[in-house]
């Protein structure tokens, strides 16, 4: 049972259908953890100049992304 | 429109937004007033359903599964490129709070609380109130809205429609049933 598991999940990993779900995936992850960090940065006084450099992002960016909820 | 929607179609349109919330979408589409619908206490589209011999149980599990992994956030395909999002997740928790990892599915969207219906979810809407003129009702049950689904292509109307097939039923069914009960209303 879990060699046929084995064998299913290595046979899945070079398929497109799974490596894009995964990019995907990091991409919510990456959102969900970007939303995360800058509520923390901003309740810690961190200015939005200061979170768009650590992002490599422009302030504008980063201030249209969350200026208006954070 | 909502203004014409009866107690419990209205129910089933915020209990959407619950499943939405619950799943982490970030919009509305017809499965989740499906999933609504499937779940609710009573009703002519419940009654309807059941008459029609689908399992609702089984659909609203099937249609959540669905959504949840709709949310992208898929743990079999992260794990393939080693990533545990369980450890994610702890560690997440860890520094924000318990719960904050899931919790901010909702907030990393635009308009902050406010889930959006998506344009298929606005069609069964107004399919549903075209059933509800056409079978002569004074308003809009969720009888009209799940013919409203039914009617609208959607992932929502496939399940639908697969569900009736297991039962060894179909749409024709489906509507005869909500029909019989907008007489009866």
């Amino acid at each position: 049972m879990a060699s046929e598991q084995t064998l299913v999940a290595s046979a899945a990993s070079d398929d497109p259908q799974q490596g894009l779900r995964a990019v995907r995936a990091l991409r919510e992850l990456a959102d969900r953890l970007e939303t995360l960090q800058v509520e923390r940065a901003r309740s810690l006084g961190w200015s939005w100049e200061r979170i768009a450099d650590a992002l490599g992002v422009s302030k504008q960016a980063v201030h249209k992304k969350f200026g208006r909820r954070i | 429109m909502f203004e014409r929607f009866s107690r419990e179609a209205r129910g089933a349109v915020i209990e959407a937004q619950l499943v939405a919330r619950a799943t982490h979408t970030r919009a509305i589409d017809s499965r989740h007033v499906l999933v609504a619908i499937a779940e609710s206490d009573g009703g002519p589209a419940r009654s309807a359903l059941t008459e029609a011999g689908v399992d609702v149980v089984q659909l609203s599990r099937s249609l959540r599964a669905d959504l949840a992994g709709a949310s992208g956030l898929d743990a079999t395909a992260l794990a393939a490129i080693g990533i545990d999002l369980d450890e994610v997740r702890r560690a997440t928790d860890a520094t924000f709070g318990d719960g904050s990892f899931d919790g901010v599915a909702g907030r990393s969207q635009r308009g902050g609380k406010h889930i959006p219906f998506t344009p298929d979810a606005k069609k069964a809407l107004e399919l549903g109130l075209r059933e509800a003129v056409r079978l002569g009702a004074s308003g809009i049950d969720s009888g009209h809205l799940l013919l409203g689904i039914l009617r609208g292509g959607s992932p929502a109307a496939k399940a639908l429609q697969s569900a009736l097939a297991e039962a060894g039923s179909d749409d024709s069914a489906l509507r005869d049933a909500v029909a019989r009960g907008s007489h009866a209303a």
